[in-house]
């Protein structure tokens, strides 16, 4: 059978107290009524609500940013869109056949094939 | 000992009981609005609150081939109506000027009237006004008048391909074509859109409530349809029927070797972007697919298969030929007289002569009749392998199935069967003779027609997979080989002058009488036309029919020169090289 040491961890808080035994804790003179707390309790709460309302309020303007975006991209989708057609339409079969420069252009040979 | 002012019957005792009884009914009314009414006051609120709009997909847009590379055959564009609240506008001079300097060819006849009916809350006064006029109008800024968004179809190439496009109707559904056929493929799924939204209706994220499902664009399809065999064909066709006197024509081009059609040509013809001004609905039928017909002697071509691939003829062969043949009661004549004598079956398909095809469906049988075995046959080839008489199932709206009457019906007898050796008693389209001719010519594979070769997936072109014959052995490769040999004869001899050297071109005239009122009519005939065309393999079929009311067509002098004329154009087109 072999020996095995173990060890226990004693915390550094636990330490100091041992070492310090005349060590004293400061109490606090003002005492709070429960008046007091209350008032306390309630501004924590408003302070809370008003945080939260500037957060959801914060999103909100998100909110204008991203419809205001989002108009901006279907403007360009739409500009893309018409110039899109407007390119199809100049370069459909019909409009390039009726152009100045396909009128001036000369009927194609016959195509020939060179036999190796 | 209690206090005093809450000693019994005091006033401050009864004030605190109404107040506590005032309080209750507070709670007992709060507790009804809130708790038993909660659902009824949240819909209210919603109704109010909510906004659901339907977010409209993009309808597919449509492409053809030019070459290797698709282009932009059908596209949409946003437009707008114009609508003017006359009780709200302070200016209608201006306004009435302001839409003629802008929108002037689109502005309704009596907008002006509209524009000063004051007792009126809403009238359109323009329609189709593009967004940079839409833009004028709006830096304007004149009082009661609104746009509203409209999605329309665009046709950049205006008539070219229309019956195989066909149109998109006011009510944003297909119609006839591929947009018909394609309709829900094409269309998508509409999005939804349910939101919390200001008083400007600008959408908020707050709640929990809100909806976004995006929308589902549709498929944009791209067709096999070349654009430049198209436009050829087309102008091949017009052409054709300026110097016949037609005035009807179809004309179809496809690839023998994967069923894909390259080509639909129909006159008269419309623009599908007003296809509203037609005033005869049946421009807008794709007669190589709708329009069923006897389809004549290029039916022949079906019968000496027949009788190649059963091993009972050959195209040395020979039979007496008296220019007529008696088939029960009925006599049966040449059309083309004074071949006569013992002839080959290369001269009757050469010269096109009803005996030699009537004694083809007599050797399938006994050699004397068309027994019912002999009936049998032809049925299975004409309808089971050729599919003449069955849909074949490409993608476009209004195909019509035609009729082949089996020998198992009353009518199915031997005068029927030896009327469909050489083309009549059965009806069939374009598009079923194409295909079946196309599995005649290329060794024996029946590969399903179609108008689909893939579609456009984020700006990349996705080819459909290779297509797979749906039937193979048709004919043998033997049978096949023989019947391109005898179809080049039959062209050589008369028509092979026209054709460019070093090619394989081969084909079929017809010409069918017209049946009216339940008879052949001896002044009305189509005029057909059907070959292929390649060096050393087929590379494309080309059926050609021309028609016009009491016109007398013919399928080698109406009909051919039109087929010459594409398939010359094909060879160079598709860069065929020429033999040897």
């Amino acid at each position: 059978m072999s020996n095995q040491s173990t060890s226990y961890y004693v915390n550094r808080r636990q330490q100091n107290w041992s070492r310090n035994q005349n060590t004293t804790r400061y109490v606090s003179a003002i005492k709070l009524g429960p008046v007091a707390h209350t008032v306390l309790v309630a501004l924590m709460i408003i302070v809370l609500g008003l945080i939260y309302v500037t957060q959801a309020t914060r999103t909100t303007g998100y909110d204008y940013e991203m419809q205001k975006i989002d108009s901006q991209i279907a403007d360009y989708d739409q500009q893309k869109s018409e110039l899109e057609i407007e390119n199809t339409r100049l370069t459909a079969l019909e409009t390039v056949k009726n152009s100045s420069v396909a009128k001036e252009m000369t009927a194609s040979a016959d195509t020939q094939y060179v036999q190796q | 000992m209690k206090p005093s002012v809450l000693r019994q019957g005091s006033r401050s005792r009864i004030l605190a009981a109404v107040i506590l009884g005032i309080a209750a009914i507070f709670v007992i009314r709060l507790f009804y609005l809130q708790i038993i009414q909660h659902g009824y006051y949240v819909d209210l609120a919603s109704a109010e609150q909510m906004t659901r709009e339907r977010i409209p997909a993009k309808r597919g847009e449509i492409y053809a081939m030019s070459g290797d590379s698709p282009v932009k055959m059908v596209l949409n564009e946003t437009v707008y109506t114009v609508f003017v609240d006359p009780s709200v506008i302070t200016e209608p001079k201006k306004v009435i000027d302001v839409m003629k300097q802008v929108a002037g060819g689109n502005v309704r006849d009596d907008f002006e009237d509209s524009v000063n009916a004051k007792e009126l809350r809403y009238r359109v006064i323009a329609n189709k006004v593009t967004r940079l006029q839409a833009d004028k109008i709006k830096d304007a800024g004149l009082k009661g008048i609104g746009f509203q968004a409209v999605s329309q179809r665009v046709y950049p190439e205006e008539s070219l391909a229309s019956q195989v496009l066909g149109f998109v109707d006011t009510e944003g559904e297909g119609k006839y074509g591929l947009e018909g056929f394609e309709n829900d493929a094409l269309k998508g799924i509409d999005g939804r859109l349910e939101t919390v939204t200001d008083v400007s209706d600008i959408p908020l994220t707050i709640g929990d409530r809100n909806v976004r499902e995006a929308a589902q664009d549709g498929k944009n399809i791209v067709m096999s349809l070349d654009r430049n065999v198209q436009s050829h064909t087309e102008q091949a066709l017009a052409d054709g029927l300026k110097r016949t006197g037609a005035t009807a024509g179809s004309v179809l081009v496809m690839n023998p070797n994967n069923g894909q059609v390259l080509a639909m040509a129909n006159l008269p013809t419309y623009n599908p972007g007003k296809y509203f001004e037609v005033q005869d609905a049946a421009a807008f039928n794709n007669g190589t697919i709708s329009a069923p017909y006897e389809p004549g002697s290029d039916v022949k071509t079906f019968t000496m298969a027949t009788g190649i691939d059963k091993n009972v003829v050959r195209p040395s062969d020979t039979y007496y030929n008296t220019d007529s043949i008696k088939i029960d009661d009925r006599t049966i004549g040449n059309a083309t007289k004074g071949h006569t004598g013992n002839i080959t079956f290369q001269t009757a398909l050469t010269f096109s002569l009803n005996t030699g095809f009537v004694t083809v469906a007599q050797r399938l049988g006994d050699g004397q009749n068309i027994t019912k075995g002999a009936r049998d046959i032809m049925y299975e080839y004409f309808h089971d392998r050729f599919r003449l008489g069955q849909l074949t199932g490409v993608e476009l709206s209004n195909e019509a199935k035609g009729i082949l009457i089996s020998p198992d019906e009353e009518d199915g007898n031997a005068v029927r069967y030896s009327n469909m050796s050489f083309g009549q008693g059965l009806d069939a389209t374009m598009i079923q003779v194409g295909g079946g001719f196309s599995a005649m010519i290329n060794g024996g594979n029946y590969y399903k027609p179609t108008i689909l070769a893939g579609e456009m997936i984020d700006g990349a072109f996705k080819k459909n997979a290779d297509v797979q014959p749906v039937q193979s052995g048709v004919v043998t490769a033997s049978t096949s080989s023989q019947m391109r040999d005898m179809m080049q004869t039959a062209r050589a001899v008369s028509f092979g002058r026209t054709d460019k050297k070093g090619y394989n071109i081969g084909g079929k005239t017809g010409t069918s009488q017209v049946i009216k009122n339940g008879q052949y009519s001896d002044t009305e005939t189509i005029g057909t036309y059907l070959g292929y065309g390649g060096a050393e393999t087929p590379e494309y079929v080309i059926m050609v029919s021309v028609s016009g009311d009491n016109k007398q067509l013919q399928g080698a002098r109406d009909a051919l020169p039109i087929f010459t004329d594409i398939s010359n154009w094909m060879l160079d087109y598709l860069k065929i090289q020429p033999k040897g």
